[in-house]
């Protein structure tokens, strides 16, 4: 099963789309960063590839021809744009550096695409493009060689945008011939717009819109459907069907104005884009009348009207997962978190229990059903608390309860009492009153139930691989529903022993009660010490070195109250004498200890427990938006002392040193968001990536855009790849 | 009309038509500088409700966001947007960021999100709106983050465009560039025209929600 298990957890989290990009990925960034400054005439970015091209068949010669220029490959669907980008959007920018004699001239732009957005429209460019410059030779170079320096600016942009840049060099032969790439100049020129000589084109104004009438157009093109690219930017609204039609041999266009236009030009230069004919064709036309006054529009005034935009608060129809799915995730959810190492130690608490003698198979059913109901009782119990503190405001989140430094305390205090209990230090018989033991003895289904209790308390705030997405979802939804999910996921996590319960082999298998079995419960004692280190542990993280003092003080003084009214070697004397003196012990202790479980102010503690680590930083929004920003890949770890499943990721993998490598190596920015005690930036955040508790893994995509989530179980080879990836698959 | 279509230009058409048309015309960018800027009644990140005709009397500032986009964080990175938000507020002006970012797009956030993210920034903004399906920003014609209108206390919108003057990503261009809002909005409350009352905003496309 634990096989299984790790194959469905490697499979499923990794696209098979960003496997095979992965090559593709690896290569691009073993090239030139976005921003670096390059050597040679190529740059390549996770969405381009930009090459400076020439061509000079006849050598640098006065009078002869020198075409530069930079060569745009796209990634599918990625685009630049024109020299008019349309409503958003910058042009790619070219800035020289040439030897002395020569001078570049302005991009030839190729006849752009629309690229409609939503509501919006660009002009631009996809696959392969190439932005030439003439160049006009006035002295040839002296040297053998021609030295030909770019700097280049561009947007690439899909869903999401990012500015990249490049500088690039190439050495030209001053005397020799450059013709590599004539192909490719032709094939540019072949997407230029035509110069329509002959033909005239003039704008007017009808009230909120231009009228453009061009006559004298080549025959060939009459009747054919044309659209008006204006190649100034801001004057008309670019998303606005075109009214057009021919009037014989004149083509006549109605466009809507830009009412935010901030220009009012006397010639209007454009590009009509021909249907079916790449180039199209070049028109400048002349501005008669004047520009509406944008201020004076006859338009009717919108009215002050309320929009009435509809102020729901949740839209459960944009869920990520349906309702029948997230049920079916938890249930799948909560059997695995049997798995997850922080289950573990509770579970031998459990274990314990199939051991009991005397046991016939209808009390072990008994046994199994109380546990189960123990399990989902204390996950909607725990459910109904957290939606109940979110809808008062709190920003909470799974796992909320171990954010509180006095529940780390009471769980360890009562680990410790089990603990001691379980190597025989003391007999709860002797504890309790007598009426309360015989209780106990005619229901030992109480102890099943108390045992799933437990198993929550300690072991749910862990999220298991298909718990994330449904705990997300369920702090969503209305509370019957959310309920239900956290119902079925306690369901989930008790099934296994439920069946294991109801199943006659096993018990027949189990070894016949002896002399093992108290060793047995002997050795049980030590997965509960375990617990108690850890839980030591996270108080340590939450409220430091004192707090830690405060709590094993408390310890040793509740251990010796427990052993006082417990020891069944004690009379009854030495009980009330000792057990006297170690109940004020313990008040005294109590008392001492209760101010140092107090958690310090958020900064002490986030330093501390965030930025110890070398490589890693203190995660914030705005670091992450910040490194995005400049084209860095981010890899955030949300996680929590209190989170065992999240100690083991990061001692297994992510300080493993072939991850450690690929974080360097690919420039990762990793950003470690601590959950261990509350944090409302950090709720928020997981609650935008529809997550709920930790562990989470993301990996924020360069330029910006959604991150994509890694699995709950790390592995090297899967953050591995992640990160070779992410540049390139992130863009979904 | 035109009289022969070829399918992609059909299509693209008919893409056109459906985005802009079934939005009806009327509500896509209507906002016209020296017009009544448009009310609108949507919900802050507290989920308080706002209207444009709550703050009648005063200057306000309409700013779109998009937290994911290089170019709002060329401005708060750098701490100008801010800034320009602190010296608007300090003298008595309501300023209201609009994030119209359709739920189910990558750079979606949810309400809390964003004010935590506001707040993260050290933004001073009056309010953070919530306009998830676009309806605002469609009003206002906004299409890039950051998008900037100034609306003067009769109600009349007074600028709109761009943040400032050099339309890049680079966070090293603002110290050169004219922030054409906080012209805007001196020489509004001097009573001024403003001078320069539209340009052209830059920045990431909006991404809008396909109308309902």
């Amino acid at each position: 099963m634990n096989a299984a298990f790790a194959a469905l957890t490697a499979r499923a989290f990794i696209p098979r789309r960003a496997l095979a990009l992965m090559g593709l990925a690896a290569a691009a960034l073993l090239a030139l960063p976005v921003f670096a400054q390059g050597t040679g005439s190529v740059v390549t970015t996770p969405q381009v590839r930009a090459e400076l091209v020439a061509h000079a068949p006849e050598g640098i010669v006065p009078g002869k021809p020198l075409w530069l220029g930079l060569r745009i490959q796209h990634a599918p669907h990625w685009h630049t744009y024109w020299k008019n980008p349309g409503d958003s959007g910058l042009p790619t920018t070219l800035t020289w550096t040439l030897p002395t004699g020569l001078a570049a001239g302005d991009i030839e732009w190729p006849t752009p695409r629309k690229l409609p957005v939503g509501p919006l429209l660009n002009y631009g460019y996809e696959d392969d493009l190439l932005l030439a410059v003439p160049v006009q030779v006035a002295a040839a170079p002296a040297e053998g060689t021609a030295e030909i320096r770019l700097a280049a600016e561009w947007l690439v942009c899909k869903d999401v945008c990012i500015p990249e840049s490049g500088e690039f060099v190439l050495q030209l032969p001053v005397q020799g011939s450059t013709a590599g790439h004539g192909a490719l100049f032709d094939a540019a020129r072949g997407q230029l717009p035509r110069p329509a000589d002959g033909a005239q084109a003039r704008a007017s104004f009808e009230g909120e819109a231009l009228v453009v009438r061009v006559s004298g157009l080549p025959a060939a093109l009459q009747g054919r459907a044309i659209e008006f690219l204006p190649e100034t930017p801001g004057l008309i609204a670019n998303a606005a069907p075109q009214q057009n039609r021919w009037e014989g041999a004149d083509w006549i266009a109605r466009i809507a104005l830009d009412p935010q236009r901030a220009d009012a030009p006397t010639a209007v230069p454009a590009v009509l884009s021909v249907a079916g004919d790449r180039a199209g064709w070049r028109v400048d036309a002349q501005v008669t009348g004047a520009w509406p006054a944008v201020a004076a529009s006859p338009a009717p005034a919108p009215e002050m009207s309320p929009i009435n935009a509809p102020a729901t608060g949740t839209d459960p129809g944009a869920a990520p997962l349906s309702l029948p799915l997230a049920l079916l995730f938890a249930l799948v959810g909560g059997m695995l978190l049997n798995l997850m190492p922080c289950v573990f130690p509770v579970l031998s608490l459990k274990v314990l229990s199939f051991t009991a003698a005397g046991q016939g198979p209808r009390e072990r059913v008994a046994g199994g059903v109380a546990y189960t109901v123990g399990v989902v009782a204390s996950f909607v119990a725990l459910a109904a608390v957290l939606l109940a503190l979110r809808a008062g405001g709190e920003q909470l989140g799974w796992g909320f309860q171990l954010q509180n430094p006095y529940v780390v305390a009471a769980l360890a205090a009562l680990f410790a009492l089990i603990a001691m209990n379980l190597s025989g230090a003391f007999e709860f018989g002797s504890v309790l009153p007598s009426s309360w033991a015989s209780a106990r003895a005619r229901h030992p289904r109480v102890d099943d139930l108390l045992t799933g209790v437990l198993a929550v308390a300690v072991a749910a705030p862990c999220t298991a691989p298909f718990m994330g997405a449904s705990l997300g979802l369920a702090v969503t939804l209305p509370t019957v529903q959310a309920l239900l999910v956290f119902a079925v996921l306690g369901l989930g996590m008790a099934l296994p022993y439920l069946l294991a319960s109801a199943w006659p082999a096993l018990a027949q298998r189990l070894p016949r009660p002896g002399p093992w079995m108290a060793h047995f419960k002997t050795l049980m004692a030590f997965p509960m010490w375990a617990t108690v280190v850890w839980l030591v542990w996270v108080l340590g993280q939450q409220v430091g070195i004192d707090g830690v003092a405060a709590l094993l003080g408390s310890l040793v003084a509740l251990a010796f109250v427990a052993w006082a009214l417990g020891s069944p070697t004690l009379g009854r004397q030495g009980r009330w004498g000792f057990g006297a003196v170690a109940a004020a012990c313990l008040a005294a202790t109590l008392a001492w200890a209760w101010p140092s479980l107090n958690p310090p102010p958020q900064s002490l503690a986030s330093g501390t427990a965030t930025a110890s680590e070398a490589g890693w930083g203190a995660w914030s929004p705005e670091r992450v938006a910040q490194a995005q920003g400049e084209g860095r890949t981010v890899f955030v770890d949300f996680t929590a002392a209190w989170c065992v499943t999240c100690q083991f990721n990061k001692r297994t993998v992510l300080t493993e040193a072939s991850v450690v490598d690929a974080f360097e190596s690919h420039n990762v920015v990793r950003l470690r968001a601590d959950w261990t005690r509350r944090d409302p930036a950090i709720t928020a955040e997981l609650t935008r990536l529809g997550r709920s508790g930790v562990p989470v893994y993301a990996l924020y995509p360069p330029g910006g855009g959604a991150p994509r989530l890694l699995s709950e179980i790390l592995s090297v080879d899967e953050v591995r790849q992640a990160v070779a990836s992410s540049k390139v698959a992130a863009s979904r | 009309m035109p009289r022969i279509f070829s399918p992609v230009r059909r299509l693209t058409l008919a893409a056109g038509v459906a985005a802009i048309g079934l939005a009806a015309p009327s509500v896509w960018a209507q906002a016209t500088v020296g017009q009544s800027a448009p009310d609108f009644a949507v919900t802050d990140t507290q989920g308080r409700k706002v209207a444009l005709s709550d703050f009648k009397g005063k200057h306000v500032v309409l700013e779109w966001v998009n937290p994911g986009c290089p170019f709002v964080v060329k401005h708060y990175g750098s701490g100008n947007m801010q800034a320009t938000q602190k010296g608007a507020v300090d003298k008595g002006v309501v300023w209201l960021t609009v994030n119209s970012t359709a739920r189910g797009h990558g750079d979606y956030r949810s309400p809390a999100d964003m004010a935590a993210w506001m707040q993260s920034q050290k933004a001073v903004a009056t309010a953070t709106l919530t306009d998830t399906d676009g309806r605002m920003g469609r009003a206002y014609g906004a299409r890039t983050t950051p998008h900037m209108y100034v609306i003067d206390p009769a109600g009349k919108l007074v600028y709109a465009g761009a943040i400032d003057s050099k339309p890049t990503a680079n966070p090293a261009d603002i110290a050169t560039a004219v922030n054409h809002v906080n012209v805007a909005l001196s020489e509004a409350l001097a009573g001024k025209p403003v001078s320069t009352a539209q340009t052209r905003a830059y920045g990431c496309t909006i991404k809008y929600a396909d109308p309902a």
